[in-house]
């Protein structure tokens, strides 16, 4: 899939682009307004991810222009988090947006969930490997062992398996499985996982849980551990 | 128009001055005036009745005549009187009239009627002054009858009274000089005080915040002025120096992460490392990064809570049932830490539900550092008299009362070489302490030897969001 990033910062673009890349996109980048809107309505996205301090036009600008023609998805990025800002955004016609800074697999996952188009797969059962979860009686088996977990563990595990192959942030897993909707100080999210991890993965040769350090959490068969 | 308070307090003193100068100097005027009539109309009543007397004493018009000098000695030693009598004929048998203005002879009171003030005419001479007279009839012994005629011009009195007019007016205009050069030294030299309230103002700057107002020489009226601005000063300087603490604080809290990002940085590219050395290191520079970015967040946070333009959404929340679901995020913590969380709630709050989580997991965050293991932290909510109290209690080494009141400052951490500052930003309490500002109430500390407790304290819900 085919993404646009329109982003003055070099280095940001550069990072933006390779890490886009290396999750399977296919990546442009115009580091200006004009050049962004230009591509914008000329090629055909899969989505933008738009900056909105930029030189030659400001992201605001070319998200108006670009809505007068096309509805192609539009993430935008701002460094001021005021309310307004955000309001301002999503009413110009925007579908979602990041604060700087932000983290990277934040990104990625707001990009996926935009381009899924429809609400996530709600699956009764899931099989991963060795591991069952029954989402309607709320049971979880390992190697056709019953492993016990408490029900925000159940949610974690839930959570996880869903997004399976996806890093999730901290952040990400606080608001979705305890619904706090704020950075902690705590590492309340890093034990949750370390005893998930206890009661699934231990005494188990394949480990489904994985930690992506710095960036989050993932449930995968493989997943290059670190 | 834009007044100053001096020409408003001249003009005031000048317009009281002129009006009562006015007052008086029409009052005075017309009393004068009156007390001139009332001499006059006497003196020309008296006159007509004595000189009645006397002709009455005469034989006949020709001994009137004789008599003449007798008569007009009565009207004599003034020229604005005149005297003119004549018989039934119309013979003129006395003529004296300095003045030579008309003096009529009827009409005239009869001789056996009393002579009144009321009896007196008034006419005016041909340069329009006005002449008050009386004529009547007298009896003469040989029973002939003469009519006597007494008048007075009343020339010389106008001139007078125009005289005492301009008088008047020229001490009035003296007056209203005077009153405006001594109300404006007078409310000058009053305003003195405030003048010198003003130049001392204008030598605060931020710099200079330590100045106050001199109060020994404020009148009472400003003292009250100059004491409150005094105290609104303390106030200011305090806040700038809180924020001066606080950049200097927050500086120093930001170099700790990127002097770790920096130096193990250079380390790590001083030689050839393993990929997962690399690893390691970009992990380890993700986690300050996120240190650094929480730091900001929070600040934000503060800075943003002391707008008034906050937005919050405050709804009815069930105090047990949020208490329990902050149990619940915190389960696995405080179990690795060996440590239980109690809940015993029995209250609504009305408060915004993401706030009032950060407050309590704030609190809660801080209770389990310093909580030994095996022990228990009480959250509670109950109502009290003055609204909802929600604690949380956690029993371990006590907080000294130094540190109790200083606990909410930002970046205030009770023991700086002890606290895991990875993982606290030390802007955790004040977080809290905004969030209960944002919602009206407050929190507070309590702390003995084996026991801390925490309570936030929110006002009673407003009568339109009871349930």
């Amino acid at each position: 899939m085919r993404l646009l990033v329109v982003e003055d910062e070099k280095k940001a673009g550069e990072y933006l682009k390779k890490g886009l890349e290396e999750s399977g996109f296919t990546v442009d980048i115009a580091t200006n307004g004009i050049d962004g809107l230009h591509n914008a309505l000329e090629e055909d996205y899969a989505l933008i991810v738009l900056d909105i301090m930029l030189p030659g036009m400001d992201g605001w600008e070319v998200l108006k222009r670009l809505r007068a023609k096309r509805d192609t998805p539009v993430l935008f990025l701002t460094a001021m988090d005021e309310l307004e800002e955000r309001v301002r955004g999503l009413e110009l016609g925007a579908d979602d947006y990041l604060v700087k800074p932000f983290a990277f697999v934040e990104l990625l996952a707001r990009i996926r969930t935009l381009l899924r188009r429809g609400p996530p797969r709600d699956v009764e059962h899931m099989h991963i490997g060795d591991l069952e979860i029954d989402a309607i009686r709320r049971r979880v088996r390992r190697g056709g062992q019953r492993v016990d977990l408490t029900p925000r563990e159940f949610s974690l595990l839930q959570l996880l398996a869903r997004r399976r192959g996806e890093v999730l942030s901290r952040t990400q897993i606080a608001s979705f499985v305890w619904d706090m909707n704020f950075d902690s100080d705590t590492n309340v999210v890093e034990v949750a996982i370390r005893r998930l991890r206890a009661k699934i993965d231990d005494g188990f040769e394949v480990k489904l849980i994985h930690t992506v350090r710095g960036m989050g959490y993932v449930l995968d068969l493989e997943y290059e551990d670190q | 128009m834009r007044l100053s308070l001096t020409a408003r307090l001249t003009i005031t003193f000048v317009v009281i001055t002129v009006a009562c100068f006015s007052v008086v100097g029409v009052l005075l005027f017309k009393a004068v005036t009156r007390r001139i009539y009332i001499h006059d109309q006497t003196n020309i009543m008296l006159d007509a009745r004595h000189l009645r007397r006397l002709a009455e004493e005469l034989r006949s018009p020709d001994d009137v005549i004789a008599h003449k000098d007798r008569l007009i000695a009565l009207v004599l030693g003034d020229n604005a009187n005149g005297l003119r009598v004549i018989d039934r004929e119309g013979r003129l048998l006395i003529d004296h009239v300095p003045l030579g203005y008309e003096l009529p002879t009827q009409p005239a009171i009869p001789a056996d009627q009393r002579i009144v003030p009321e009896s007196i005419q008034s006419w005016k001479d041909h340069d329009g002054n006005e002449i008050r007279g009386v004529a009547t009839t007298a009896t003469l012994k040989d029973g002939e009858s003469v009519t006597i005629a007494v008048a007075r011009s009343l020339a010389d009195r106008m001139a007078l009274l125009d005289k005492y007019r301009s008088d008047v007016s020229l001490s009035l205009l003296a007056g209203l000089l005077v009153a405006v050069l001594l109300s404006y030294l007078l409310v000058r030299r009053a305003l003195r005080p405030l003048r010198a309230m003003a130049e001392s103002a204008s030598a605060i700057t931020a710099q200079r915040l330590s100045k106050r107002m001199p109060l020994q020489d404020a009148p009472t009226e400003l003292l009250a002025l100059a004491t409150s601005l005094n105290e609104m000063l303390a106030r200011l300087e305090q806040g700038f120096a809180r924020v001066w603490q606080f950049t200097v604080d927050l500086a120093h809290d930001l170099r700790t992460p990127l002097g770790n990002l920096r130096g193990a940085n250079e380390v790590a590219l001083n030689r050839h490392r393993s990929i997962a050395e690399y690893e390691t290191l970009l992990g380890s520079n993700i986690e300050e990064c996120d240190r650094v970015s929480r730091t900001i967040e929070n600040v934000l946070f503060l800075a943003r809570a002391e707008s008034p333009q906050f937005a919050m959404q405050r709804v009815v929340l069930d105090a047990a049932q949020e208490l329990q679901r902050i149990a619940d995020y915190f389960e696995g913590l405080s179990a690795e830490a060996g440590v239980t969380i109690q809940v015993n709630a029995s209250a609504n709050v009305y408060a915004d539900r993401d706030l009032f989580r950060r407050a309590v997991s704030n609190l809660l965050s801080n209770a389990l550092r310093y909580t030994p293991s095996g022990e228990a932290i009480r959250l509670r909510a109950a109502n009290t008299e003055k609204g909802v109290d929600v604690s949380v209690e956690n029993p371990g080494k006590g907080i000294e009362p130094e540190h109790l009141d200083k606990l909410f400052d930002r970046f205030y951490r009770v023991d700086r070489s002890r606290s895991d500052s990875a993982n606290s930003t030390g802007l955790g309490l004040s977080i809290v302490k905004s969030i209960m500002e944002l919602h009206g109430g407050a929190v507070s500390a309590q702390s003995a030897a084996n026991l801390t407790r925490f309570t936030l304290h929110f006002p009673p819900m407003p009568p339109a969001a009871l349930p």
